[in-house]
């Protein structure tokens, strides 16, 4: 669960985590109006500009949950974003938000009442091992830890998080080898390679793909995504 | 600077707390209500355990162990008089065994396991200093 109250005018880039979001925004202008939004797994960066006052209230499913919310679009839901009535009709049950206060708790309490299919316990297992290596473990590797072939994992992670395991695991080497770079200001080139990539290029192109900058120029105004799995 | 610290990152760690406590007779030091620390008591070096989850928090990218496949290349190793005893215990409370006691040329008492979560436990007798 998350939420951001805007103190100043301004504009955020938010990275993608390959995560979906059940969001609601409330605008200081329009206080008396929530746009519900719901997102896709993300795998490209945007902005988002916002007023003093604004607010967001959001729920960050855990990865394999993709399936639950978007069922048969999830292969259409990768950086889609639904807002207003769009997001009604994927979710019907955040029409209780209309004309309440909008709070984490009401939220929170809206998305735990739906029904949350199992999940594949291994594919589960798969994405916190995942984590925990810094998304630097092979697909073949990922898949012997939790006893099933490479294809058969990745059809897992497509039919439930909506991504291949391999982009999955790009975006948390991503996410790591950036904290490594801002947060521990380690060099570059050392963060290159403790984050697994064979070179500054490769390192370079990642940035590029999944943040649209590079190493050497992280713009300050990022908006980092809790990439933590749990 | 001295060694303070062995800390394993393992999947459960009140449970493979309470696993050392039954299969090396070891005592639990204290678990952090977060449940992803512990500590036994092992004297002026402490063994510890800490969730995986708890890597990727530190900045971290580890391989978890896997008790399915090969052993991460390292070990601990406890030493005891009673070497076969120690192992019989182990392998009755979940141990995997790996090498059953035996005695080296230079006369030390070595057996291997492999605890819950894979990771390879040599339980040995004391070197004996050549007088």
């Amino acid at each position: 669960m998350w939420s951001f109250a805007a103190r100043t005018s301004g504009s955020a880039v938010v990275l993608p985590d390959g995560r979906c979001d059940i969001i609601v925004r409330n605008h200081a202008s329009t206080p008396d109006e929530v746009t519900p939004i719901i997102t896709g797994p993300a795998t490209q960066p945007y902005r988002v500009d916002y007023d003093t006052g604004d607010q967001w209230f959001g729920i960050r499913l855990r990865p394999e949950h993709g399936a639950a919310l978007w069922q048969d679009d999830l292969g259409n839901a990768p950086d889609s974003v639904l807002r207003g009535p769009e997001a009604l009709d994927r979710l019907p049950s955040l029409a209780a938000l209309h004309g309440a206060a909008p709070t984490l708790d009401v939220l929170a309490h809206i998305v735990s009442a739906q029904t949350w299919p199992d999940v594949d316990p291994r594919l589960t297992r798969a994405i916190d091992i995942l984590h925990a290596s810094g998304g630097r473990l092979r697909i073949d590797a990922l898949a012997k830890f939790v006893a099933c072939t490479a294809r058969h994992l990745n059809r897992l992670f497509r039919g439930s998080v909506g991504l291949s395991a391999k982009t999955y695991a790009q975006l948390i080497q991503f996410h790591r080898t950036l904290k490594l770079i801002n947060n521990g200001n380690v060099p570059i080139i050392a963060a290159a390679f403790e984050g697994g990539y064979s070179d500054h290029a490769h390192m370079a192109r990642t940035f590029r793909r999944f943040g649209g900058f590079t190493p050497s120029d992280i713009p300050t105004d990022l908006s980092l995504p809790a990439i933590p799995s749990k | 600077m001295k060694l303070g610290y062995t800390i394993i990152y393992v999947a459960d760690v009140p449970k493979t707390v309470t696993f050392y406590e039954a299969a090396f007779g070891l005592k639990q030091r204290f678990i952090h209500e977060s449940n992803l620390y512990g500590e036994m008591e092992t004297g002026e070096t402490i063994l510890a355990f800490a969730g995986t989850e708890a890597a990727e928090m530190n900045g971290l990218a580890i391989l978890p162990n896997n008790p399915d496949g090969p052993a991460a290349a390292w070990e601990i190793c406890f030493v005891t008089a009673d070497v076969a005893t120690a192992y019989d215990r182990a392998l009755s409370e979940g141990c995997q065994p790996v090498s059953a006691p035996s005695e080296k040329p230079w006369g030390q008492t070595v057996s291997y396991v492999r605890d819950l979560d894979g990771c390879i436990v040599e339980i040995a007798s004391p070197i004996q200093s050549s007088a």
